[in-house]
């Protein structure tokens, strides 16, 4: 409660004096533990932000709507740390110019909830290096060592079996702040990659293309699971990619607004034990 | 099934070092195994991952993607990024289900047709100790389109 008061007044007063033109946040849902995104312009809309335990979405993909960062002004933005990880990788990726962006960092632990210290993306660094160090377990943890126990053929059936029920509603691509392409791979059909229909087949490339464009990007927000219809563990599998490029690259998502994307650069002595 | 099982593999090489070495592995009359169809691309660094799933999605039994060895690049780097892009993207088909004896990589010189042979010798020796991918062409069964490779 306290940290949603300070904030409100943070927010009016950023307002009144120009620094921002609007701030991105929290007001209630449709239900008591839901919470939908509140676009605050004005101090009486400032009132009606909330800031509890149950705002749990990452909003940074709202930063990339066409045209809202173009008049060069500042907008405001409430933010976990996966939030604001996202807001360096979208800065690393040149989709948005991180002095534009001032941050309203949060975090909670059960219902408390707690202010984080710092406006600019770069004075997070310390917190994301600790978060680097000591990652918070996720409750996938249990199906992820199970489905790494499993040999191929289980794996396979395990995923037909979890995609099977994908009706290819594209809402993980629309909920994931990282997948901002004007035009995804799955509406090109000139080639068609993926197909169209709803068969596993299609269901399991559509699957496997968006893990790997969000492998070593993905910050385990957590977006994806939730808008998912159908309750396919999606996070699982970034959250084994984003294993991969930290232990192969050492290359954890987020860090800075300047890191290099990890797909998107190379050392001459990468491993390459697989190569023939 | 008294006949050998034939695998289908598709390999997608870059023009300037693996297919020239398949070039001299033909002109040096060196035998290799007809199981291997052979898709030429400018650099390793174009051949997108979603060229070996498009290959699955026709019915591959095995893929084989190739290209120059580091620092031999025709654009000095693009194998590079290549490396790191396979590595990520062989982990995910390892997650996923897709065994990893089943798309493989390698580096060829324009210099070495016999490694050419011999590679597409051993390839094709074990995709067909696997047998076919029948998990994933049951798949492609149940959407009804045929494959086309
Ligand atoms: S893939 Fe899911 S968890 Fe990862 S950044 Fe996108 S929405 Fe968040
Ligand atoms: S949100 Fe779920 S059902 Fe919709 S496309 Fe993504 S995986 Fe499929």
């Amino acid at each position: 409660m306290i940290t949603q008061e300070k904030y409100r007044t943070t927010v009016k007063e950023l307002l009144a004096n120009g620094t921002i033109k609007m701030a991105i946040g929290y007001r209630p849902g449709s239900t008591p533990d839901r919470r939908r995104p509140l676009f605050i312009r004005t101090s009486e809309e400032a009132d009606q932000l909330v800031l509890d335990s149950t705002c749990i979405t990452n909003l940074s993909g709202y930063l990339v709507t066409e045209g809202l960062l173009s008049d060069e002004k500042q907008v405001g933005i409430f933010l976990r740390p996966e939030g604001i990880r996202s807001i360096n990788i979208l800065a690393a990726e040149y989709q948005l110019n991180v002095d534009q962006i001032v941050i309203f960092g949060f975090d909670s632990t059960g219902r408390e909830v707690r202010p984080l210290q710092g406006r600019n993306a770069g004075d997070f660094s310390a917190l994301l290096t600790e978060i680097k160090e000591n990652p918070p377990l996720t409750s996938k943890e249990p199906l992820l060592e199970r489905v790494e126990k499993m040999n191929a053929k289980e794996r396979f059936d395990f995923w037909q079996e979890e995609f099977s029920r994908c009706i290819k509603c594209y809402a993980c691509r629309q909920a994931c702040p990282m997948c901002y392409c004007r035009r995804c791979i799955v509406d090109s059909n000139q080639p068609q990659w993926i197909n169209t229909s709803s068969h596993t087949l299609g269901n399991f490339e559509w699957n496997v293309v968006r893990a790997f464009h969000l492998s070593g990007r993905c910050v385990q927000c957590g977006n994806c699971d939730r808008a998912c219809p159908v309750n396919i563990p999606l996070r699982l599998i970034n959250q084994r990619m984003a294993k991969e490029v930290v232990d192969g690259f050492d290359h954890f998502a987020g860090l800075s607004p300047t890191q290099e994307p990890v797909l998107a650069s190379f050392k001459k002595d990468d491993t390459e034990t697989f190569i023939l | 099934m008294s006949e050998p099982f034939e695998p289908k593999i598709v390999a997608f090489v870059c023009t300037y070092c693996t297919y020239a070495g398949a070039d001299l592995a033909g002109t040096s009359r060196l035998k290799y195994a007809p199981n291997v169809r052979i898709v030429r691309l400018p650099c390793t660094g174009r051949i997108s991952p979603m060229f070996i799933l498009k290959a699955l999605q026709k019915g591959a039994d095995g893929v084989l993607v190739s290209g120059c060895h580091p620092g031999d690049c025709h654009f000095t780097h693009g194998n590079y990024h290549a490396r790191r892009r396979w590595m990520v993207f062989r982990a995910l088909l390892d997650f996923t289900g897709i065994p990893p004896e089943r798309v493989m990589f390698s580096w060829i010189s324009a210099a070495e047709g016999s490694k050419f042979a011999d590679l597409i010798n051993s390839v094709t020796e074990d995709i067909r100790k696997l047998g076919p991918f029948d998990q994933y062409q049951e798949l492609i069964t149940e959407t009804e389109s045929p494959a086309t490779l």
